[in-house]
């Protein structure tokens, strides 16, 4: 996708540049000093722990926390707002799915959440997960296969790239399960039973050919809870720094505190950052070889009168509804769903004759739900799907 | 000017009449369509006719304050918008983002309406009035709260940007925007009010096993991510306004978390629940996307501050330099961030990062928060290679982007904060360029 043969050497300061490696003007490392003047190590908490993310702790000091005035007596605590949840409301809040804390229990089979995939999910995820329409894929072949993906990189423009996916990326199954239940599908999430949610954990399993203690998750393979406890991701150990255990929290202050772990530098002070002769003898000037310039709505720096869109005759309520309830299917190509403006597809869609065309609407088509998940009542509805023909003749 | 409440002395009786005459002539003067010209004045072709006309606005009424109860911009701003692209929308306009137009903004606070925004699910349109926020876990004293119990906690004000970790990650191999917009406008800059949640968790005994806090939003798309309790007690705030009025729905309204300095992702909007656990949760956003691969095959999970960062916003793609005549002296202006910490200065460079000046920091110079740079330059119309570099009160500073990608490689999406350079041709066009070996 990327071609870098059009580099061309820049002018004449870098063909004169002394040869000096770059990373000799920057030491790396964690001893590196704060350059702030106050004295304090105020690359650590009060508690004297390095600041977990690698940067700066600002100390409340003299009623002031860096350049901000502070009441600190509002810091000592002794509210009494708010109450305690009930018991039912921790419990219907609480739904998440983590490694220590596994799904409902409940069963189904990649079979079943293939037909709830064909009938849910397909028109984003695409047949057998491939994706499409800047939908994310959901498979691209054996998961532990693809895990040897993980160390290429697309340095040349026929390089390929590294496999992302459920299968060969995700170091946990419990995240597939929670953002199924609490994400998917994307239009109407929180719809589908545990039962489905299993199916189609199954499925996506299935379809990456995976294994749950040496058994092929096959077609027929039951999923329940039990078994779901037993996944091992193939790229389980892909992640650094570990955040699991006792030790979790102070891997990550570590691992932050080296800057060559995450691709930063660090000075000890200003005087040491390179002021001339920085570059490589071999730094090249990049341009833009493919121009993305597909900007909605494009790039302006005019400054004139709007144009007044002609909303005569637009029914603006159904257009509301379109925009809220519609565009997620009908407003990009891909989704199987004739797409909004389309005239020759329309044609089509009105060509069954617009009798059949409401009774769809109103009842659901293949992927579409009934009146396209909305509640309203028919006359409203069928003015939503008169507004999008109106727009696409 | 006219004063309107003169005292009657007599020149500003003289003052006015001559106001008066001035203005009955160009009444005249513009009935008599295009010569608009005051009597006995003959025109010249150097008159600029926007001076010698009064416009419609010099002498009609304008539209009375009864009307935008809430304010727009002027009409004539209609095209200082955020932007979509295709390219960074995963599939449709739900789950996407809208770019902020960092081009035309100035000094350091975003307006409300142009705040970068990103969804998962789309924008939701919340009831404040079912709104609650539930905490619970690891806790003494789980509790909920309404918005009105939440806004009685003392409120803190804070200015701190929200960057997107993704902003600028399609260009890690090579630059694909020719726009600042497209190139670093996943962020914005604003001041947030709410409270510390360290405040909050005073009272309800947060137990010694809590390392790791959920954060889930109520919107369609459930998000959540985990945060270590570090940040928590440090300054992690759960916020309700910006700058000056409730967040927009596009900022998580009525409630959202704010981390300061971190992944925008991870200052979950439309906020709704927080548990503290021993472990981390694991959400999607933190394993699926988010994490950062490296050559070696390993990603970074939880990656967490946006790195010292800066760019050059005047010149730039949008704003470049095509009016200028030689010798004209011109002011290059920038922004600068770090979520480790403040800006403690910025150099700038004309030979795309081989040798560099020190540029002056301007205005307001505050911890996590855009920062303005400036620096004189006279235009000699000659080509450039503009470039930037940034530096933290934490001992950060930009790496090139061969120093970021010898660690990082080209395939890890998020966090690129490698020094950005333009392009500034002899006609004083700007281009989006990158220097690399």
């Amino acid at each position: 996708m990327f071609k870098f043969d059009r580099k061309f050497i820049l002018g004449a300061s870098a063909a004169a540049a002394v040869a000096m490696l770059a990373t000799g003007c920057f030491k790396s490392g964690d001893a590196a000093a704060p350059s702030a003047s106050n004295g304090d190590n105020v690359l650590t908490y009060a508690n004297g722990k390095r600041v977990i993310d690698g940067g700066r702790y600002y100390a409340t000091v003299n009623g002031k926390s860096g350049p901000y005035y502070v009441n600190t007596d509002t810091e000592n605590g002794g509210y009494t707002y708010g109450r305690t949840p009930t018991a039912n409301e921790l419990e219907a809040w609480n739904t998440t799915v983590t490694p220590w804390r596994l799904p409902p229990k409940g069963q189904g089979t990649a079979e079943e959440g293939e037909a709830v995939y064909e009938a849910k999910c397909v028109m984003c995820h695409g047949d057998f997960g491939s994706g499409g329409g800047g939908y994310p894929a959901l498979s691209k072949g054996n998961a532990y296969d693809n895990v040897k993906t993980l160390k290429f990189q697309r340095v040349t423009a026929d390089a390929e790239g590294p496999i992302r996916v459920f299968g060969n990326y995700w170091p946990e199954a419990s995240t597939l399960w929670w953002y199924i239940m609490e994400g998917m599908p994307h239009p109407d999430t929180r719809t589908l039973t545990d039962d489905e949610v299993y199916a189609l954990v199954a499925y996506i399993m299935n379809i990456n050919e995976m294994e749950i203690d040496g058994e092929e998750v096959d077609y027929e393979y039951v999923l329940d809870q039990e078994k779901f406890a037993k996944i091992v991701m193939p790229n389980k150990d892909g992640f650094e720094p570990v955040i699991d255990g006792a030790n979790g929290l102070e891997n990550v202050r570590a691992y932050f505190a080296d800057p060559a772990n995450f691709g930063a530098q660090k000075i000890a002070s200003a005087d040491e950052r390179c002021m001339s002769n920085c570059q490589k003898e071999t730094a090249k000037v990049v341009p833009i070889t493919i121009e993305q310039k597909e900007f909605i709505p494009p790039l302006s720096e005019v400054r004139d009168l709007p144009e007044v869109e002609n909303t005569a005759g637009v029914d603006l309520e159904a257009k509301n509804t379109y925009e809220s309830s519609c565009a997620v299917c009908h407003g990009a190509a891909g989704m199987g769903a004739p797409v909004f403006g389309d005239k020759k597809a329309w044609a089509a869609v009105v060509g069954k004759g617009m009798d059949t065309v409401y009774a769809n609407a109103i009842n659901g088509l293949n992927a579409m739900p009934p009146k396209g998940g909305t509640d309203l009542p028919d006359d409203k509805f069928k003015a939503v799907v008169d507004y999008m023909i109106s727009q696409s003749k | 000017m006219r004063n309107e409440h003169s005292q009657h002395d007599a020149e500003n009786v003289s003052a006015e009449r001559r106001s008066f005459f001035k203005k009955t002539a160009a009444l005249s003067a513009t009935a008599i369509a295009g010569a608009g010209i005051l009597s006995g004045t003959r025109a010249m072709a150097e008159d600029d006719p926007v001076i010698m006309n009064t416009p419609d606005w010099g002498h009609k009424i304008g539209y009375p304050v009864t009307k935008n109860r809430y304010g727009m911009p002027s009409p004539y701003e209609h095209n200082i918008t955020r932007r979509n692209a295709q390219l960074l929308s995963s599939g449709n306009w739900q789950a996407s983002i809208a770019m902020c137009p960092i081009q035309d903004l100035s000094g350091i606070m975003t307006p409300n309406g142009l705040f970068f925004s990103r969804c998962h699910g789309g924008i939701p349109t919340i009831n404040p009035n079912e709104w609650r926020l539930m905490i619970h876990g690891l806790v003494e004293k789980p509790l909920v709260l309404t918005l009105e119990q939440l806004k009685r906690y003392p409120n803190v004000s804070r200015i701190h940007f929200v960057e997107c970790p993704a902003n600028g990650g399609p260009e890690w191999r090579g630059p694909q925007f020719n726009s600042i917009q497209f190139a670093k406008g996943m962020m914005s800059n604003a001041e947030w009010t709410g409270v510390y949640l360290k405040d909050i968790l005073k009272d309800l005994g947060l137990k010694p096993s809590a390392k790791w806090m959920l954060a889930e939003g109520i919107d369609s798309s459930h998000m959540g991510r985990t945060v270590p309790v570090d940040k928590v007690l440090d300054d992690a705030m759960i916020v309700w306004g910006q700058n000056g009025e409730a967040l927009r729905p596009e900022q998580g309204y009525p409630v959202r978390l704010l981390l300061p300095g971190w992944e925008g992702n991870l200052c979950v909007k439309w906020l709704g629940r927080l548990e503290f656990a021993a472990e981390p949760f694991y959400a999607k956003e933190e394993t699926a996307k988010y994490t950062a691969l490296k050559p070696t095959g390993k990603a970074i999970q939880h990656f967490y501050a946006n790195e010292v960062n800066s760019i050059i916003t005047n010149p730039c793609p949008e704003k470049p330099w095509t009016d200028l005549k030689k010798g004209d002296l011109v002011e290059i202006e920038g922004l600068a961030w770090s979520g480790m910490g403040t800006i403690e200065g910025v150099d700038v460079s004309f030979d795309g990062g081989n040798n560099w000046v020190e540029a002056k920091l301007k205005g307001l110079v505050l911890p996590k928060s855009w920062t303005r740079f400036s620096f004189m330059y006279k235009y000699e119309g000659k080509p450039l290679i503009l470039a930037s570099r940034a530096r933290d009160d934490a001992g950060y500073i930009q790496p090139t982007i061969d120093q970021e990608t010898a660690v990082m490689g080209v395939e890890s999406v998020y966090h690129r904060n490698g020094i950005a350079t333009w392009e500034v041709t002899a006609e004083g066009k700007v281009n989006n360029v990158q220097v690399r070996s």
